[in-house]
């Protein structure tokens, strides 16, 4: 007996083992960048742009000249400043919007709410490239061109259509029963959505604002053709186009820049990726 | 009881209510009528913002880039006159556009095999029970969730014309020469490596993505279903081919359609990394439309680039929607 469960225990050893070996590739890869990023951040230029070393770790003291570069001699503190600001602003209009949208088309029995509900959802799929040049000129008709106000118009143009398809699905699994008791109760169709279905739907709305803010992180398109000054611009736009300055790179910088923002981010959507895949795949509600 | 009285159920409650009072039914329909309408009202009324954002700044804006392609807009001048399918026609005379075109073809299909390969080998692995599951998925998946603009800058270090990890790394193991020989592989400057370079970061960042959408699939089939299945006599390829396939095959339908959007129009790995060159070897048609429309200031004519991809993206968008139809409803 005991013989046997000792086997058994080398036999699933065994099997992770090979799991481990299998998954050891992607993991690397997944990983090195990050790993580069980091380690290129802290290094001292000497150390960067000797190829005698082994680059894979510090030959000289680590450093922290590129985060003083970056912090004092850059825009990159506004930038910080303008991507929260534009997250904010984007997941604020989204909640505002998507919410009551996801609910009607999830609850109110709405005649044609399947078609809405579909080519609002197929709007998230219009590309970006196909858009821009058109929306340049709606930005410059508002008057809001080279200012990140300009992104805060256009990035919910994505996160509506995604947000609205991704509370459809949180609304439609609160159960019916609920509401039509706070309506016997006396509840109009407002007190009932606001008081009874809100409440039990705030993970949804909180993953919704979520992805108002990993998803607007995502964009670059629309940061570069619309926004020129160098203390407008979000993270993701100002990083590449304004640390690089012609043939000149501050790779340190560079990357110190892009993990500090970066990380982040990648970490939170990680949370949050398979509501992501699900709202994508259609599987609403599950 | 004779069929007739069967029959004669449907309007019984009404005439017993009729007996409890006779006002009763005319007032419950206009309640219910009044309380129908209300309850619409409410519904488009909560629609509204939504919608009309929607319509405004992505219905408004793509018929506006239609309108663009049949005009001589320029950045400098605002009044925009009527030109047919001039942009269109200068678009195929330029040799860059079927550069363009046919680079992106490329790139979508080779990135589609590669990814479809590592998503699949790593779906497979993810789909074993093991100890640390959670942590490892949310460490492989990294590279999709990184915002994009970013981990394209890790790449271009990585692929620095003299200081590259990639060829330290093949240097020291003796499969490429020293830094300025020919064999010194320059990734982003040869027009031969371009692209390869290119696609290689598209790869990266979207495998973890096939993976996790196959997973969604396989996950998605209720092993009831599968014992009933077994129970009911099904080999493991009768299982594969009636059960499991036609339940995850408009998952990963969704997956791919999605990909592929995002792949086509996608600017920012080709855009950061060779802005299209060497010598227009990596250019795509974001980046031909990008370079025409805003550098060059050719509203139009990068209006018309740019809806070249509409064909390209058309079929993908009808299965997309055929797809999600027959999911949902």
């Amino acid at each position: 007996m005991a013989r046997g469960a000792l086997t058994q225990q080398q036999k699933d050893r065994r099997r992770y083992l090979l799991i481990y070996a299998g998954l050891t590739p992607f993991v690397f890869m997944a990983v090195f960048p990050l790993y580069w990023m980091l380690i290129t951040a802290f290094k001292q230029d000497p150390d960067l742009y000797r190829m005698e070393n082994i680059p894979f770790w510090f030959n000289m003291a680590p450093t922290l000249r590129h985060f003083n570069i970056l912090f004092f001699q850059t825009n990159y503190g506004a930038w910080i400043v303008n991507t929260m600001t534009i997250a904010a602003w984007v997941a604020v209009i989204t909640l505002v919007t998507a919410v009551p949208a996801g609910y009607a088309l999830a609850r109110l029995r709405l005649p044609g709410a399947e078609n809405i509900a579909i080519s609002v959802f197929m709007t998230y799929l219009v590309p970006p490239i196909i858009l821009f040049l058109p929306l340049s000129r709606v930005v410059a008709m508002l008057g809001l061109q080279d200012q990140w106000w300009a992104l805060v118009v256009v990035y919910p143009t994505f996160t509506i259509p995604f947000g609205t398809w991704l509370l459809m699905g949180f609304f439609k699994t609160v159960p019916m029963e609920m509401e039509e008791a706070a309506r016997v109760d006396g509840c109009g169709y407002l007190g009932a959505f606001v008081r009874v279905v809100l409440p039990v739907s705030l993970p949804g709305v909180l993953t919704a604002v979520i992805f108002a803010f990993t998803l607007s992180m995502q964009d670059f398109l629309y940061g570069l053709a619309f926004v020129a000054p160098g203390d407008q611009k979000p993270v993701p736009v100002g990083v590449p186009t304004e640390l690089i300055r012609g043939d000149v790179y501050y790779w340190g910088s560079l990357m110190g820049a892009a993990l500090l923002v970066g990380l982040p981010v990648a970490v939170l959507y990680n949370f949050f990726l398979d509501r992501f895949i699900q709202g994508i795949t259609g599987g609403v509600g599950k | 009881m004779t069929p007739t009285s069967l029959q004669g159920g449907g309007p019984e409650p009404t005439a017993r209510a009729a007996v409890v009072s006779v006002a009763a039914p005319a007032r419950s329909r206009l309640v219910f009528q009044s309380q129908t309408s209300r309850r619409l009202a409410f519904g488009y009324l909560l629609l509204a913002p939504a919608v009309l954002y929607v319509l405004l700044l992505v219905g408004a804006p793509f018929l506006f880039s239609l309108y663009l392609a049949v005009s001589d807009a320029n950045v400098g001048d605002p009044v925009a006159t009527f030109i047919g399918a001039e942009n269109f026609r200068a678009a195929i005379e330029m040799d860059v556009f079927w550069t363009a075109l046919q680079n992106s073809v490329i790139f979508l299909v080779v990135a589609a095999i590669f990814k479809s390969l590592l998503g699949t080998s790593l779906a497979f692995l993810l789909l074993q029970e093991f100890p640390f599951k959670k942590l490892i998925r949310g460490v492989v998946v990294i590279p999709f969730t990184l915002p994009i603009a970013i981990s394209v800058l890790a790449w271009k270090w990585m692929y620095d014309s003299q200081f590259s990890v990639i060829n330290w790394v093949l240097s020291r193991a003796g499969l490429i020469g020293q830094y300025g020989t020919d064999s010194w592989p320059i990734w982003l400057g040869d027009p031969k490596l371009a692209l390869l370079a290119c696609i290689a970061v598209n790869v990266w960042r979207t495998f973890p993505f096939s993976a996790i959408v196959l997973l969604a699939g396989f996950t998605s089939v209720p092993l009831e279903v599968l014992d009933a299945a077994k129970v009911d006599g099904c080999s493991f390829f009768q299982r594969f081919r009636h059960v499991v396939a036609p339940m995850i095959f408009p998952i990963l339908m969704i997956g791919f359609l999605f990909d592929t959007v995002f792949t086509l129009s996608d600017l920012s790995v080709v855009y950061l990394l060779t802005q299209g060159g060497p010598a227009n070897a990596s250019k795509i048609l974001p980046v031909l439309a990008y370079q025409i429309g805003i550098q060059a200031g050719n509203l139009g004519r990068g209006a018309a680039i740019a809806l070249f991809l509409v064909p390209l993206l058309a079929p993908a968008m009808f299965l997309f929607l055929r797809n999600l139809r027959r999911r949902e409803y």
